[in-house]
Protein backbone atom coordinates (compact mmCIF):
# COMPACT_ATOMS: atom_id res chain seq x y z
CA UNK A 1 0.00 0.00 0.00
CA UNK A 2 2.37 2.41 0.96
CA UNK A 3 3.93 1.95 -2.98
CA UNK A 4 0.63 3.05 -4.10
CA UNK A 5 1.02 6.12 -1.97
CA UNK A 6 3.93 7.29 -4.06
CA UNK A 7 2.15 7.53 -7.78
CA UNK A 8 2.17 11.20 -8.63
CA UNK A 9 -1.17 13.03 -8.49
CA UNK A 10 -2.19 14.25 -12.14
CA UNK A 11 -4.21 17.12 -10.25
CA UNK A 12 -2.41 20.82 -10.73
CA UNK A 13 -2.02 21.64 -7.74
CA UNK A 14 -2.24 25.57 -9.18
CA UNK A 15 -5.23 28.04 -8.97
CA UNK A 16 -6.16 27.77 -13.15
CA UNK A 17 -5.78 31.40 -14.55
CA UNK A 18 -6.68 30.69 -17.71
CA UNK A 19 -10.30 31.35 -16.97
CA UNK A 20 -9.92 34.11 -15.19
CA UNK A 21 -10.03 36.50 -18.79
CA UNK A 22 -13.27 35.01 -20.04
CA UNK A 23 -14.94 36.12 -16.51
CA UNK A 24 -13.73 39.44 -16.95
CA UNK A 25 -14.93 39.74 -20.09
CA UNK A 26 -18.29 38.84 -19.01
CA UNK A 27 -18.11 40.93 -16.50
CA UNK A 28 -16.87 43.68 -19.00
CA UNK A 29 -19.46 43.05 -21.76
CA UNK A 30 -22.56 42.44 -18.80
CA UNK A 31 -21.81 46.27 -17.89
CA UNK A 32 -21.55 47.32 -21.31
CA UNK A 33 -24.96 45.75 -22.44
CA UNK A 34 -26.93 47.07 -19.72
CA UNK A 35 -25.84 50.15 -19.09
CA UNK A 36 -28.44 52.31 -19.89
CA UNK A 37 -28.02 56.18 -19.73
CA UNK A 38 -30.76 57.73 -18.33
CA UNK A 39 -32.73 59.80 -20.69
CA UNK A 40 -34.08 63.00 -19.48
CA UNK A 41 -37.99 63.18 -19.47
CA UNK A 42 -40.31 66.06 -19.17
CA UNK A 43 -43.21 68.63 -20.62
CA UNK A 44 -42.36 70.12 -23.84
CA UNK A 45 -43.66 73.83 -23.80
CA UNK A 46 -43.31 76.16 -26.62
CA UNK A 47 -42.25 79.93 -25.27
CA UNK A 48 -43.84 82.64 -27.39
CA UNK A 49 -41.29 84.46 -29.72
CA UNK A 50 -40.03 87.76 -27.78
CA UNK A 51 -42.27 90.82 -28.50
CA UNK A 52 -45.12 88.35 -30.00
CA UNK A 53 -48.53 89.01 -28.65
CA UNK A 54 -51.49 87.23 -29.97
CA UNK A 55 -54.85 88.76 -29.57
CA UNK A 56 -57.30 86.02 -28.45
CA UNK A 57 -61.25 86.51 -28.28
CA UNK A 58 -62.02 85.98 -24.86
CA UNK A 59 -64.73 83.48 -25.63
CA UNK A 60 -61.65 81.28 -26.78
CA UNK A 61 -59.91 81.18 -23.21
CA UNK A 62 -60.56 78.64 -20.87
CA UNK A 63 -58.67 80.26 -17.99
CA UNK A 64 -56.84 77.71 -15.24
CA UNK A 65 -56.23 79.35 -12.38
CA UNK A 66 -53.98 77.84 -9.84
CA UNK A 67 -54.23 78.94 -6.04
CA UNK A 68 -51.28 78.20 -3.78
CA UNK A 69 -53.18 74.94 -2.25
CA UNK A 70 -53.23 73.41 -5.54
CA UNK A 71 -57.07 73.83 -6.42
CA UNK A 72 -57.52 75.08 -9.88
CA UNK A 73 -60.51 77.82 -10.34
CA UNK A 74 -61.95 77.34 -13.96
CA UNK A 75 -63.30 80.50 -15.50
CA UNK A 76 -64.62 80.19 -19.26
CA UNK A 77 -63.94 83.51 -21.13
CA UNK A 78 -65.91 86.33 -20.04
CA UNK A 79 -68.32 84.68 -17.51
CA UNK A 80 -67.21 85.27 -14.18
CA UNK A 81 -68.66 81.89 -12.70
CA UNK A 82 -65.60 80.16 -10.95
CA UNK A 83 -65.16 76.68 -10.98
CA UNK A 84 -63.21 74.67 -8.31
CA UNK A 85 -61.39 71.64 -9.16
CA UNK A 86 -58.54 69.24 -8.34
CA UNK A 87 -55.50 69.06 -11.05
CA UNK A 88 -56.06 65.82 -12.23
CA UNK A 89 -59.86 66.77 -13.24
CA UNK A 90 -58.37 68.76 -15.73
CA UNK A 91 -57.54 66.34 -18.44
CA UNK A 92 -61.33 65.45 -18.69
CA UNK A 93 -62.56 68.59 -18.63
CA UNK A 94 -60.39 70.08 -21.05
CA UNK A 95 -61.17 66.82 -23.15
CA UNK A 96 -65.10 68.16 -22.76
CA UNK A 97 -64.69 71.59 -23.45
CA UNK A 98 -62.62 70.94 -26.94
CA UNK A 99 -64.80 69.58 -28.58
CA UNK A 100 -67.49 72.54 -28.17
CA UNK A 101 -64.63 74.73 -29.14
CA UNK A 102 -61.86 73.46 -30.69
CA UNK A 103 -59.94 76.96 -30.70
CA UNK A 104 -59.96 76.71 -27.43
CA UNK A 105 -56.78 78.03 -25.78
CA UNK A 106 -55.59 77.13 -22.36
CA UNK A 107 -54.17 80.19 -20.22
CA UNK A 108 -52.64 78.43 -16.93
CA UNK A 109 -52.49 81.25 -14.46
CA UNK A 110 -50.04 80.37 -11.33
CA UNK A 111 -50.60 82.28 -7.63
CA UNK A 112 -46.84 83.56 -7.38
CA UNK A 113 -46.64 81.61 -4.27
CA UNK A 114 -48.17 78.29 -5.78
CA UNK A 115 -45.40 75.42 -5.85
CA UNK A 116 -44.55 74.50 -8.99
CA UNK A 117 -45.51 71.26 -9.07
CA UNK A 118 -49.31 72.08 -8.79
CA UNK A 119 -48.62 74.00 -12.39
CA UNK A 120 -46.85 70.90 -13.55
CA UNK A 121 -50.03 68.88 -12.46
CA UNK A 122 -52.50 70.93 -14.34
CA UNK A 123 -50.13 71.17 -17.65
CA UNK A 124 -49.73 67.40 -17.26
CA UNK A 125 -53.27 67.03 -17.67
CA UNK A 126 -53.21 69.25 -20.25
CA UNK A 127 -50.89 67.43 -22.25
CA UNK A 128 -52.60 64.04 -21.28
CA UNK A 129 -55.68 65.73 -23.07
CA UNK A 130 -53.81 66.54 -26.15
CA UNK A 131 -53.57 70.20 -25.79
CA UNK A 132 -51.81 72.05 -28.02
CA UNK A 133 -52.54 75.76 -27.19
CA UNK A 134 -51.70 76.85 -23.76
CA UNK A 135 -50.15 79.92 -22.47
CA UNK A 136 -48.32 80.17 -19.02
CA UNK A 137 -48.81 82.54 -16.90
CA UNK A 138 -47.94 84.52 -13.46
CA UNK A 139 -51.41 85.42 -11.72
CA UNK A 140 -51.71 89.21 -11.34
CA UNK A 141 -53.81 90.88 -9.21
CA UNK B 1 19.69 30.51 -34.51
CA UNK B 2 19.28 26.11 -35.08
CA UNK B 3 21.03 25.01 -38.08
CA UNK B 4 19.33 22.03 -39.86
CA UNK B 5 21.13 18.94 -38.62
CA UNK B 6 23.42 20.63 -36.93
CA UNK B 7 23.85 18.33 -34.08
CA UNK B 8 22.51 19.86 -31.14
CA UNK B 9 18.69 19.55 -30.80
CA UNK B 10 18.31 22.19 -28.05
CA UNK B 11 14.92 22.13 -26.43
CA UNK B 12 13.41 25.37 -26.65
CA UNK B 13 12.32 27.00 -22.66
CA UNK B 14 9.56 29.22 -24.63
CA UNK B 15 6.32 27.80 -24.46
CA UNK B 16 4.47 27.09 -27.50
CA UNK B 17 0.85 28.15 -25.99
CA UNK B 18 -0.38 31.35 -26.32
CA UNK B 19 0.44 32.95 -22.72
CA UNK B 20 -3.62 33.48 -21.19
CA UNK B 21 -2.50 33.94 -17.77
CA UNK B 22 -1.87 38.03 -18.84
CA UNK B 23 -5.70 37.84 -20.22
CA UNK B 24 -7.08 38.53 -17.24
CA UNK B 25 -4.71 41.61 -16.64
CA UNK B 26 -6.10 42.99 -19.65
CA UNK B 27 -9.60 42.73 -19.25
CA UNK B 28 -8.82 44.04 -15.80
CA UNK B 29 -7.09 46.83 -17.01
CA UNK B 30 -9.63 47.90 -19.28
CA UNK B 31 -12.61 47.35 -17.06
CA UNK B 32 -10.58 50.09 -14.64
CA UNK B 33 -10.08 52.21 -17.66
CA UNK B 34 -13.84 52.59 -18.21
CA UNK B 35 -14.91 52.96 -14.70
CA UNK B 36 -11.69 56.01 -14.46
CA UNK B 37 -13.12 57.31 -17.20
CA UNK B 38 -16.63 57.79 -17.71
CA UNK B 39 -17.60 60.82 -16.68
CA UNK B 40 -21.08 61.28 -15.28
CA UNK B 41 -23.50 64.85 -16.01
CA UNK B 42 -21.44 67.00 -12.87
CA UNK B 43 -24.64 68.58 -12.10
CA UNK B 44 -27.03 65.69 -11.63
CA UNK B 45 -26.73 65.75 -7.78
CA UNK B 46 -28.28 68.83 -7.33
CA UNK B 47 -30.81 68.53 -4.21
CA UNK B 48 -34.12 68.46 -6.54
CA UNK B 49 -37.01 66.70 -6.06
CA UNK B 50 -39.05 66.30 -9.17
CA UNK B 51 -42.56 66.82 -10.12
CA UNK B 52 -44.37 64.48 -11.35
CA UNK B 53 -46.21 64.09 -14.28
CA UNK B 54 -48.18 60.98 -16.34
CA UNK B 55 -47.54 62.07 -19.96
CA UNK B 56 -43.52 63.04 -19.49
CA UNK B 57 -42.19 62.48 -22.72
CA UNK B 58 -37.99 61.73 -23.59
CA UNK B 59 -36.96 65.07 -24.82
CA UNK B 60 -36.34 64.60 -28.55
CA UNK B 61 -32.99 65.78 -29.17
CA UNK B 62 -29.19 65.26 -29.08
CA UNK B 63 -27.54 65.59 -25.74
CA UNK B 64 -25.16 68.37 -26.85
CA UNK B 65 -28.35 70.57 -27.58
CA UNK B 66 -30.06 70.54 -24.44
CA UNK B 67 -28.84 72.98 -21.80
CA UNK B 68 -30.27 72.33 -18.11
CA UNK B 69 -30.69 74.96 -16.07
CA UNK B 70 -31.47 73.89 -12.22
CA UNK B 71 -32.98 76.02 -9.90
CA UNK B 72 -33.53 74.84 -5.95
CA UNK B 73 -36.10 75.19 -3.66
CA UNK B 74 -35.43 79.01 -2.53
CA UNK B 75 -35.17 80.04 -6.38
CA UNK B 76 -31.16 80.14 -6.42
CA UNK B 77 -30.28 79.30 -10.41
CA UNK B 78 -27.29 76.90 -11.57
CA UNK B 79 -26.50 76.40 -15.58
CA UNK B 80 -23.46 74.14 -15.28
CA UNK B 81 -22.71 74.00 -11.91
CA UNK B 82 -22.28 77.60 -11.50
CA UNK B 83 -24.83 79.96 -9.89
CA UNK B 84 -26.63 82.88 -11.61
CA UNK B 85 -28.49 85.50 -10.51
CA UNK B 86 -31.71 85.27 -12.09
CA UNK B 87 -31.49 88.59 -14.26
CA UNK B 88 -28.41 87.07 -15.70
CA UNK B 89 -29.74 84.36 -17.53
CA UNK B 90 -30.99 86.02 -20.72
CA UNK B 91 -27.28 87.23 -21.22
CA UNK B 92 -26.25 83.49 -20.15
CA UNK B 93 -28.69 81.37 -22.28
CA UNK B 94 -28.99 84.14 -24.86
CA UNK B 95 -25.13 83.01 -27.15
CA UNK B 96 -25.48 79.90 -26.29
CA UNK B 97 -28.54 79.77 -28.31
CA UNK B 98 -26.93 81.20 -31.13
CA UNK B 99 -23.95 79.39 -31.01
CA UNK B 100 -26.26 76.07 -31.40
CA UNK B 101 -28.03 77.31 -34.51
CA UNK B 102 -31.22 78.11 -32.37
CA UNK B 103 -31.39 74.29 -31.55
CA UNK B 104 -31.11 74.64 -28.33
CA UNK B 105 -33.58 72.99 -25.58
CA UNK B 106 -33.66 74.31 -22.38
CA UNK B 107 -34.65 71.70 -19.56
CA UNK B 108 -35.81 73.55 -17.00
CA UNK B 109 -35.18 71.12 -13.93
CA UNK B 110 -37.00 72.56 -11.02
CA UNK B 111 -37.67 71.83 -7.70
CA UNK B 112 -41.42 70.99 -7.26
CA UNK B 113 -41.96 73.11 -4.60
CA UNK B 114 -40.41 75.72 -6.18
CA UNK B 115 -43.02 79.01 -5.96
CA UNK B 116 -44.43 80.40 -9.05
CA UNK B 117 -43.13 83.13 -9.17
CA UNK B 118 -39.68 81.93 -9.79
CA UNK B 119 -40.27 79.92 -12.96
CA UNK B 120 -42.49 82.48 -14.24
CA UNK B 121 -39.13 84.90 -14.24
CA UNK B 122 -36.94 82.46 -15.47
CA UNK B 123 -39.53 82.31 -18.35
CA UNK B 124 -39.35 85.72 -19.21
CA UNK B 125 -35.47 85.46 -18.99
CA UNK B 126 -35.62 83.10 -21.65
CA UNK B 127 -38.03 84.64 -23.72
CA UNK B 128 -35.77 87.22 -23.76
CA UNK B 129 -33.14 85.44 -24.59
CA UNK B 130 -35.28 84.23 -28.11
CA UNK B 131 -35.18 81.00 -27.01
CA UNK B 132 -38.89 78.51 -28.14
CA UNK B 133 -38.02 74.95 -27.13
CA UNK B 134 -38.63 74.57 -23.12
CA UNK B 135 -39.08 71.35 -21.72
CA UNK B 136 -40.22 71.13 -17.56
CA UNK B 137 -37.85 68.11 -16.60
CA UNK B 138 -40.64 65.99 -14.65
CA UNK B 139 -40.60 62.16 -13.55
CA UNK B 140 -42.32 59.75 -14.89
CA UNK B 141 -45.94 59.25 -12.87
CA UNK B 142 -47.36 55.68 -12.56
CA UNK B 143 -50.61 55.32 -12.76
CA UNK B 144 -50.69 53.64 -10.03
CA UNK B 145 -49.26 56.50 -7.60
CA UNK B 146 -51.41 58.65 -9.00
CA UNK B 147 -54.45 56.52 -7.44
CA UNK B 148 -53.13 56.20 -3.98
CA UNK B 149 -52.34 60.83 -3.86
Amino acid sequence: MAVLNNKKSKVSDEIPTSSMADIAFLLLIFFLVTTTFPKDKGLAVVLPEPGEEAQVSQKNILHLIVQPNGIVEVKRGESQQVQQMRPREIEGLWRQEVTQNPNLIAAVKTHPEAPYRFMVDVLDGLHSANAERISLQVLEN
Amino acid sequence: MSMKGGGFKKSSKASDEVPTSSLADIAFLLLIFFMVTTVFQADRDRPITWPEAEAAEKIDEKQKNILNIWMERDGSVFINDQPYQMQDVSVVVAPLYAGSDRALVISIRGDRDVPYLYMDQIQKELTEAGVVRVVFAAQLEQSMQRERR
